[in-house]
């Protein structure tokens, strides 16, 4: 028997009023948090499915340029010292970073100047599981190589070769299937040549080289430059460039999903407090003859108040741990309905139960503020009145 | 013990002021047993809600034990009233929702720390004392009117009140029960209780030491 049995016991004392309360608070703690937990995995889905359009980082060899001039003539700009990096080894170490499970894809690169029929054209050699994972929007008039003596052209290399898919082009003497045409990108790829990267490293001499990386990150739950920066920690010796733009425009899509959420999740918690104020306004008015003879008593003005904080809080500890289970429950459920467990399942955790065990407690008792100020404002002699 | 001089006490109705009592002088020893009686609207029950510190005057002193009780902080007079002083009401003075022994013990529980098994055996003593003891897990409201006065009663004996104010005790009890009452009052003072109760039936009133009659917001003798 102590002060929190008064509260409790008058809840007991109504249980319909009571339960109504908390269910009212219930549904906005469920809805906020299975709305949290949904919007989580939506935008975390939207984020894998917007890797497929672009690489949000570069790595590539760091590089010193030398500006030459002689005589009056500009011979343009020089690149010092250009060592190509080791694919294994670079690999390893971008997939090897602390925000390991952020790398999305990482597409190596080896980039080659050759003459074909006296044109001089540019080959990439690519892995096209990887280029495929960054570049979703390709599309060709064939297919895409699968085996290593086929290759695709870009749609000007095309023109300018005089090509078509199912041609064949022969370089350095190796002869190469032509498995399809890319549909004009707009962007480098329409000028170059793309074939497997083992098979260039090959042709070239260059066994494990590549000209740079591009690399898919998930930054929805860290600043894209955490991982530049671990990455650049574990290759100290390159360059490693995040394309803001596309991070930003990738975000901020993720971000939308995320503030539509937050906003709706305001709304509702605005809307249960004003009804745990509301009702706890009219229970001040109904125990006007409570606080008198607990006023009578010797209860202060502080006891008083703190009886129907109590009562507010004891509805948002209620609220915010069964809350809290079934919003997780419910998003499990919606997750199925949009089919997006696949991706990724919202995460159970125990310190989000603890947080929403005292975060609607405390939303309850500031709810609450405004009545239990005016109940403990109550003068014995007023609420006297009533007895 | 406590004594009040010149208390004066106006209330506003339809936006003028009404006086109800009009410079009350009492004084109440140790073990006193005092009655006021009057007609309706005489300021009887003012005149004990502002003894009883429920009801601040507009003018005059209340001294208790040597202290100002009308310029005396809130703190203060809570400290009083949960220790010093009891009230019973002629209806309402229990919580509805709480049981028997909760309602004996409710003074004790106005903080977070659990009330003492002692003082609970000290309640189950005292609603011995009422004739309850076998009711102290019921709810107010599985009694009658008689048995709630007593838990009033009880929980003043609880405190070890020094003064128990009672605002018509017997009014909503049938004879029988108000005579029960009564004798239960007559006991406690002869425990060194000292009472001061209002009441409309003379003959309860005979059975105090001193009668106060009030007429019109004075004492008329």
């Amino acid at each position: 028997m102590n002060i929190v049995t008064i509260p409790l016991k008058n809840m007991r004392r109504k249980p319909t009023k009571t339960l109504l309360l908390l269910l009212v608070f219930l549904l906005g703690v469920v809805s906020i948090v299975a709305l949290y937990q949904v919007s989580l995995v939506v935008g975390h889905s939207l984020e894998k499915k917007l890797t497929a359009f672009g690489a949000n980082i570069v790595v590539k060899p760091s590089t010193e340029t030398l500006s030459v001039s002689y005589g009056g003539f500009h011979m343009g700009d020089m690149l010092l010292d250009v060592k190509e990096l080791q694919e294994a080894e670079t690999t390893t170490a971008i997939r090897s970073i602390e925000l390991n499970d952020r790398i999305s894809v990482v597409a190596p690169k080896l980039v080659n100047m050759f003459k074909i029929d006296e044109v001089a054209i540019a080959v990439v050699g690519v892995r096209w599981e990887e280029e495929l994972g960054i570049k979703s929007y390709w599309a060709t008039d064939g297919a895409f190589p699968q085996q290593p003596e086929q290759i695709l052209l870009g749609a000007l290399a095309a023109r300018k070769l005089g090509l078509g898919t199912g041609d064949t082009l022969t370089l350095q003497g190796h002869h190469f299937n032509i498995s399809g045409v890319l549909f004009e990108t707009g962007s480098d790829d329409d000028s170059v040549i793309l074939m497997d990267l083992s098979k260039l490293q090959q042709l070239a001499g260059q066994p494990e080289a590549v000209s740079f990386f591009e690399v898919a990150a998930l930054c929805a739950g860290c600043p894209i430059e955490d991982i530049v920066s671990q990455i650049q920690t574990n290759l100290p010796k390159t360059s490693v460039i995040a394309l803001q733009n596309v991070v930003n425009q990738r975000m901020s899509s993720v971000r939308f999903v995320q503030k539509l959420a937050l906003s709706i999740s305001l709304v509702i918690l605005v809307t249960a407090s004003a009804m745990v104020g509301i009702s706890m306004l009219s229970a001040v008015n109904e125990r006007k003859k409570d606080i008198g003879i607990l006023r009578s008593l010797g209860y202060g003005q502080s006891r008083i108040f703190l009886i129907f904080c109590l009562e507010a809080g004891i509805i948002g500890l209620l609220a915010g741990s069964i809350g809290y289970l079934a919003g997780y429950a419910i998003s499990l459920k919606a997750l199925e309905y949009l089919s997006l467990t696949d991706v990724a399942r919202p995460v159970f955790s125990i310190a989000q139960l603890v947080v929403c065990t005292l975060i609607f407690p405390l939303i309850t008792i500031l709810s609450a503020l405004y009545p239990a100020w005016k109940g403990s404002s109550i003068e014995p002699s007023q609420a006297l009145v009533s007895l | 013990m406590l004594e009040a001089v010149n208390i004066q006490k106006s209330f506003s109705s339809e936006g003028a002021d009404v006086p109800v009592l009009k410079g009350v002088s009492i004084r109440l020893e140790e073990a006193d047993y005092v009655a006021i009686v009057g007609r309706s609207g005489s300021g009887k029950t003012t005149l004990l809600n502002v003894l009883s510190t429920l009801v601040k005057p507009d003018s005059g002193a209340l001294n208790y034990r040597g202290s100002d009780l009308t310029s005396a902080a809130e703190k203060q007079l809570n400290t009083i009233r949960k220790s010093d002083f009891s009230v019973i009401f002629q209806f309402h003075h229990l919580l509805p929702y709480l049981s028997v022994l909760e309602n004996t013990l409710l003074p004790f529980m106005g903080s977070l720390a659990p009330v003492s098994r002692q003082l609970e055996q000290r309640a189950l003593k005292c609603l011995d004392r009422v004739g309850l003891a076998d009711k102290a897990r019921r709810l107010p409201g599985n009694l009658s009117g008689g048995e709630q006065q007593r838990v009033a009663i009880a929980r003043a004996l609880v405190k070890s009140s020094k003064i128990l104010f009672a605002d018509e005790p017997t009014g909503s009890l049938d004879k029988k029960t108000g005579e029960q009452i009564m004798q239960l009052l007559a006991e406690l003072h002869g425990d060194g209780l000292a009472i001061v109760m209002v009441t409309h039936e003379p003959a309860y009133a005979d059975l105090a030491q001193r009668t106060i009659e009030l007429e019109d917001g004075v004492i008329a003798h």
